[in-house]
């Protein structure tokens, strides 16, 4: 977790700071003490599913909410006593909240007339912001005569007109169709960087949270599971939690049968032999364990595989087919089901398997993840 | 005694945003609660006509001692007295009856009006108000002049020869139960509109591709849901509907008894405040129930909490 | 039901209703043209009671006074009305919150008579305690009183109309807003009012109507100076029918049909505005 640092970091390392942050609502604890460290530039996601407490932090950050106990600071100062209105962040919500009486060009302009900057200025600025989110000939319509991802990018430009030190993003993609939700994401990204603001997001959308963030926490009942960057947290999740959460993975439970210094041998009674892990884990033997491994990391192939551990024959039970790629539903004769994703490389590559073949599940020593929590 | 009130005071007001909320409150408690205190402080008064204000006081100082004398005749007169038991009695008859009436009227109009197309409807809404948006007054006065014995109704009848001596209408209850329910059956109308509206076409759809026949469906799956609008609308016409006392003055006659009609006569033609302020107090308690139901629903409505 | 029987019924039950409603009136209307004076004989048509009306002076400073009282009233309710829906809407948690919305609310249904007695007694103590204390004359059946009673039961009404829409307004605006930098205050004149303004008017034409029509309350609470139209009118309906009335009724029910009419109109062009540009928006991919 955490490689890649540069000597500049120390100084941009704690840009946003929040410290033992907590929230109850009457009783409820939406937040506990939370621990977060945001550098200065970067997108940082809150991921997680509803009722995890991402929007309540989110909320926290913006001022709507008072954390019960806890600290938040931004760049250095103190932001627990400051009213919305006083905070040097601007939020973009779910429902872009435009004002509907107000022209896009008004709507920008609400901020920067808030802090009495002088009329010309305004009006340069958000002639800026206009340009930065293409959206220059809009300028006179008002809300309900746009279309929803032109109203995205008015809220956006208006929420960094004054710009802030924090920009926060809630759910950004969430009113958006489909396919304007991918095209958007890499858009909002590129405007965000060029503007070169932190940025902290909530999403339920884990491919958005990867495909956006350059550091994601993972957030369960109020708890944060593990904060990483999409890769590691993809490639190396630390809890059955976060395993399950991004992408899709077979999880296999066992016990740990050899503890050895550069290799471990788990049972698991859902595969007929003992999985061979090839490097040590911290773990002791008889430890109950969870092992993982992502269905794109499961060859299947006809005949049996060359190498002695980690594999499995099984009958195809399914059949999903991706376009891009097949995944395949392998029922062991343990009863397991394995899925095993084919890249269809080559046109009607995947023919030769169908349903009901018996076919072989393999997968490298390294490939998989071993998960305590 | 202005010390006790500023603590009072602090206690119903909170801190830090009172500004907003002490204007309208005060206003309320000064000019809405207070008042009802001071009726009830002087129905147990007796009537004097030699005083300004006409009335006794009830706090003396008598040999340097404050005295208070709590006078209750008022309040055995109305329960002893058959004038004010009939009175009570005539009013909340005549109120349920208007209710009823309304409610025979306007569900009907209400259930059609909400069946037809959105931009139907709203018209047929507007139709509905706009009466009540004219004189109330000019209204109840308009049926003057049907039901006179040589007012419309009867010349007409007479002419078509359906009757020979005019009806006697005008000035008896019955004139009393047209004008409340003209006047009050917008009241009816639109809380039972608002619900109707509302309700999801499909269920019924389902009911009928259960197997239910309309009118079926209508008895088991409309009318209960639709229970919240009857209240309401009852609420808003038979509450005020007590108290009237414009409607039986105008059209119902010296037969008409209604104690809002008492209270007034009590009150200017015989002076007696008193007397006046322990029918109030009792018209109050004899509410008090369906008054606190309305004010819950509507409060509930008001914040939203309701769809 | 079949699509002729649902027909029927919906034709017959609102012509029905409709007539019930609207025929009184209509006859009203027709009659104050009537020459004669009694209601069951048709002698011709004139003007001549309309002319009578607008001789008429003690009416017509009555009607004055009345639309000045409503004009101030329906100002003073929607202020009233709008920092009580604040209140109610925005400001969940206070102790004696029921009893300040059951105080808001109880006048909805009160009788009449209750209210207007009960405010005619207070005026009365409160002119004896201010002319006790010195502080100078207090008219207890005057116009101030008048407008303080009116005020008072026309703001249940005024409230409940403007609540409903603050309730409804999106609260996001208004955070989105205090983001932006603006304080409670701004929000309040820059976003939420002109957001509700809507709400405001119909909540103003509201108090309006009602102060104009009250009779019972305005009974008690006012003086020989302080004539208002409905007890001019209500005054010479009980000495029996007079087709000045019907000439006033009529004026009254044309021009109430003619601002409901132009309103209905208005919001009609708005809507079909709205429509279109709605429509733009779907059109261009920007």
């Amino acid at each position: 977790m955490g490689t890649g640092h540069t000597s500049n970091d120390k100084d941009t390392e704690d840009y946003l700071r929040i410290v033992d942050v907590r929230k109850e609502f009457d009783g409820f604890v939406a937040v506990e003490d939370t621990n977060l460290s945001i550098r200065k530039g970067e997108i940082f996601a809150l991921l997680g599913g509803s009722g995890c407490g991402k929007s309540t932090l989110l909320r926290c950050l913006g001022g709507f909410e008072r954390p019960t106990s806890g600290k938040i600071y931004l760049d250095g100062q103190l932001m627990n006593d400051l009213p919305p209105y006083e905070r040097p962040i601007n939020m973009m919500f779910q429902s872009y909240a435009l004002f509907p009486h107000m022209t896009v060009a008004q709507n920008i302009a609400f901020g920067p007339k808030q802090d009495g900057m002088p009329k010309q200025q305004i009006e340069a600025r958000v002639t800026e912001m206009l340009k930065l989110v293409q959206m220059e000939k809009y300028a006179q319509r008002k809300p309900h005569q746009l279309s929803g991802g032109q109203q995205q990018r008015v809220a956006l430009a208006r929420s960094l007109a004054k710009g802030p030190k924090l920009l926060l993003l809630d759910e950004p993609m969430g009113a958006l169709d489909k396919k304007l939700r991918s095209q958007m994401q890499l858009e909002l990204v590129s405007i965000i960087e060029k503007s070169g603001v932190t940025c902290v997001m909530v999403t339920h959308d884990q491919e958005e949270a990867m495909t956006m963030a350059t550091r994601i926490a993972l957030m369960d009942s109020g708890r944060i599971r593990q904060v990483a960057t999409p890769d590691e947290i993809y490639e190396s999740p630390t809890s059955r939690f976060a395993a399950e959460f991004i992408g899709s993975v077979n999880m296999i439970e066992g016990r740990i049968e050899e503890d050895m210094k550069d290799y471990v041998t788990i049972r698991a009674p859902q595969l007929p032999d003992v999985i061979y892990v090839g490097h040590g884990i911290s773990g002791y033997e008889g430890q109950d364990v969870a092992f993982a491994v992502r269905p794109e990391k499961v060859q299947i192939s006809k005949e049996e595989p060359a190498q002695p551990h980690n594999k499995a024959r099984g009958k195809i039970e399914d059949i999903a087919y991706f376009g891009s790629h097949s995944v395949f539903h392998v029922r062991l004769p343990t009863g397991f089901k394995m899925m095993a994703n084919f890249a269809n490389q080559e046109r009607w590559a995947s023919e030769g398997m169908t349903w009901g073949d018996e076919v072989w599940v393999c997968w490298g020593e390294n490939e998989g993840v071993v998960l305590t929590t | 005694m202005n010390a006790g009130i500023g603590r009072v005071l602090a206690k119903l007001v909170p801190g830090k945003r009172w500004g907003v909320i002490a204007i309208p409150y005060l206003w309320m408690l000064l000019f809405f609660a207070i008042p009802f205190l001071i009726v009830l402080r002087i129905s147990f008064s007796m009537r004097d006509q030699t005083s300004s204000p006409p009335y006794t006081p009830i706090i003396e100082y008598i040999d340097n001692a404050v005295t208070m004398k709590l006078n209750l005749s008022h309040y055995a007169t109305l329960v002893t007295d058959s004038l004010y038991v009939q009175a009570y009695g005539s009013s909340l008859w005549i109120a349920a009856v208007s209710t009823l009436l309304a409610l025979l009227i306007g569900y009907p109009m209400a259930y059609v009006i909400s069946r037809l197309s959105p931009s139907a409807r709203n018209v047929a809404m507007m139709l509905v108000v706009l009466p009540s948006w004219t004189s109330f007054l000019i209204r109840v006065y308009a049926w003057v002049g049907i039901l006179k014995n040589n007012g419309l109704l009867n010349g007409l009848l007479m002419k078509l020869g359906i009757i020979e001596e005019p009806l006697k209408i005008l000035y008896t209850p019955l004139a009393t139960y047209i004008g409340i329910v003209y006047c009050y059956l917008p009241f009816m109308i639109l809380p039972l509109y608002t619900n109707l509206v509302k309700h999801d076409n499909r269920l019924l759809e389902a009911a009928y591709d259960l197997g239910a026949k309309p009118w079926q469906a209508f008895l088991k799956i409309t009318l209960p849901l639709s229970r919240a609008g009857i209240i309401a609308g009852c609420m808003l016409v038979m509450i005020p509907a007590v108290g009237e006392y414009v409607i039986p003055e105008m059209l119902g006659g010296p037969d008409t008894l209604m104690i809002g009609r008492q209270l007034v006569n009590d009150f200017s033609a015989a002076t007696d405040w008193p007397r006046a302020s322990a029918v109030a107090i009792s018209m109050l308690l004899l509410l008090l129930v369906p008054i606190l139901i309305f004010n819950r629903v509507q409060q509930r409505e008001m914040e939203g909490k309701l769809t | 039901m079949n699509a002729f029987r649902q027909h029927w019924l919906t034709w017959s039950v609102l012509t029905l209703g409709f007539a019930f409603l609207y025929v009184p009136i209509l006859i009203l209307m027709i009659y104050s043209f009537n020459e004669s004076k009694l209601a069951s004989v048709w002698s011709g048509f004139s003007f001549k009671w309309y002319g009578a009306l607008f001789r008429d002076r003690d009416m017509l400073n009555a009607a004055w006074l009345s639309l000045k009282l409503a004009f101030f009233t329906a100002t003073g309710a929607v202020v009233l009305g709008t920092l009580a829906s604040l209140v109610m809407t925005r400001m969940r948690h206070f102790r004696s919150r029921t009893l300040f919305g059951a105080l808001i609310t109880a006048p909805l249904v009160m009788p009449e008579v209750i209210l207007g007695l009960s405010l005619l007694l207070l005026f009365v103590s409160m002119g004896n305690a201010l002319n006790g204390l010195g502080i100078g004359q207090f008219q207890p059946k005057g116009v101030l009183s008048l407008w303080i009673a009116h005020v008072t039961f026309t703001l249940a009404f005024v409230t409940v109309v403007i609540s409903s829409r603050m309730s409804e307004l999106d609260k996001s605006l208004e955070e989105a807003a205090m983001d932006l930098g603006a304080n409670r205050v701004k929000v309040f004149f820059q976003i939420t009012l002109p957001i509700i303004a809507p709400a405001l008017v119909s909540g103003w034409l509201l108090a309006f109507t009602l102060s104009l029509d009250d009779v019972v309350i305005s009974s008690f609470v006012s003086g020989p100076g302080s004539t208002t139209l409905p007890i001019k009118v209500f005054s010479s309906v009980r000495l029996g029918l007079n087709p000045k009335i019907n000439a006033l009724a009529t004026i009254m029910v044309t021009i109430v049909a003619l601002v409901a009419v132009i309103g209905w109109w208005w919001m009609r062009r708005e809507e079909r505005r709205r429509q279109r540009d709605m429509q733009l928006a779907m059109q261009d991919n920007g």
